[in-house]
């Protein structure tokens, strides 16, 4: 699998002192990187905790018996499956010999936008409640006194850090990635993140109106995907000034 | 490359020697025969050290290799915003590889002026396909695209290939 067209090679070329040199200096040993589902699932561990903060802190929103298990946990956890087939994509999009066809990658956008409207969309019409309702019902919980929109601004900036912290970890992971797109694969794991804290977020908060779960909730994994952009393109552009040392 | 993930050097000059060629007219092909091509060479050795614990063993490493050439290119591209200069030079071609399928429809000259002519997306994977013999599923790997479009491309690519030489034969007598 070396080289299939060697007979159409000229011949074998040494490599320059100056490489020899630069290679020499740092011959230690590495492990083999792992496969991309392989990297994918090595991360599940870190996102479950992590999407998990905001439940086991405050539990599970008051209107889980209305939604069923299927609505609340089943929905939860296909959407953190989404969120792992991104970072599969992600992973794959960083292998310079394994890129998935494009089409492939942004059919999983789309699909996981779509994902996200649905099960919300769902959500509010298994259990609209009203807003203020279910508001009350929560704050009887806890004793505060918000109003929606605090809520909003709370779920958004929340689930925001919790994301990117996620992000900042998958960077670290994908810091060696090769990716020809990095801003794109930089995107993937964002949206990874902002989907895999929203699926333990959605069950915490008590409301369901779509205009708090697309707006804030939504508004949270936007910020992940450009946060996961940003710092894709970033690290991809990293040492790559090959012309600026030509003499 | 497992040897040279092991760290052997001398594994590493047996990649070198293998693959250098064929990774410079590549990346000559990709470069549109600018100088910059022999830098981007040394660039994708240095990127592979640098990056081989990023190699997983499951892949070919040729298909890899010039995955990460490739890589190297267009990052260098972006940083130095030269596609447009590159493009303006399309027509003086020094390196321009010629495919040994197409030699017989002819000239050497002929079949470079015809491939520059071509889509950069075409003349990529038919060069890929027929110059360096990657599969149509490596190309796919490679370039983001699935297997019947990297097929695609590089059969169009041929077809037009063939339908510019005979119109310049054409023209010519």
């Amino acid at each position: 699998m070396m080289d299939r067209s060697s007979n159409n090679q000229p011949q074998a070329l040494k490599p320059p002192e100056a490489l020899m040199r630069a290679i020499a200096q740092d011959l230690r040993p590495v492990r083999p990187a792992p496969q991309p589902l392989h990297l994918a699932l090595r991360m599940v561990p870190l996102a479950l905790l992590v999407s998990s903060v905001v439940l086991l802190a405050i539990g599970p929103r008051p209107d889980t018996g209305i939604l069923g298990p299927l609505l609340t946990w089943g929905a939860s956890a296909a959407q953190f499956l989404v969120a792992i087939v991104l970072i599969w994509i992600a992973a794959h999009e960083g292998t310079p010999a394994g890129r998935l066809p494009r089409q492939m990658v942004y059919s999983a956008a789309v699909v996981a936008s779509l994902v996200v409207v649905f099960l919300t969309l769902l959500t509010f019409s298994t259990s609209p409640g009203s807003e203020t309702l279910g508001v009350s019902v929560w704050i009887a919980n806890k004793t505060v006194h918000v109003s929606p929109w605090i809520m909003g601004f709370a779920c958004g900036i929340g689930s925001t850090l919790f994301g990117g912290i996620l992000v900042l970890f998958f960077s670290w992971v994908f810091r060696n990635s090769l990716a020809t797109r990095p801003t794109v694969a930089g995107a993937l794991y964002g949206a990874g993140a902002g989907l895999a804290i929203n699926a333990g977020w959605r069950i915490a908060c008590p409301l369901s109106t779509p205009w708090h779960a697309l707006g804030a909730h939504g508004a949270a994994i936007i910020a992940t995907v450009m946060l996961g952009a940003l710092i894709g393109r970033s690290l991809g552009n990293r040492g790559l000034h090959v012309g600026s040392r030509r003499s | 490359m497992i040897r040279y993930q092991g760290g052997s050097l001398e594994a590493f000059q047996e990649i070198y020697a293998q693959l250098a060629a064929g990774v410079r007219r590549y990346l000559s092909h990709l470069a549109l025969g600018s100088e910059i091509a022999d830098d981007l060479l040394q660039e994708t050795f240095l990127q592979m050290h640098r990056s081989r614990a990023a190699y997983n063993p499951t892949y070919a490493v040729r298909p890899w290799v010039f995955g990460l050439a490739r890589n190297v290119f267009l990052m260098n591209r972006r940083a130095a915003r030269r596609w447009a200069a590159v493009h303006e030079s399309r027509e003086d071609l020094p390196e321009f590889p010629v495919l040994p399928e197409a030699d017989r429809l002819g000239s050497q000259d002929e079949i470079r002026r015809c491939m520059a002519h071509l889509s950069p997306d075409q003349a990529e994977a038919l060069l890929l396909h027929h110059e360096w013999g990657f599969s149509f599923e490596e190309i796919a790997g490679m370039l983001g695209i699935s297997a019947a479009a990297a097929r695609a491309r590089a059969s169009r690519g041929m077809a037009d290939l063939r339908v510019a030489l005979n119109n310049l034969q054409r023209a010519r007598a």
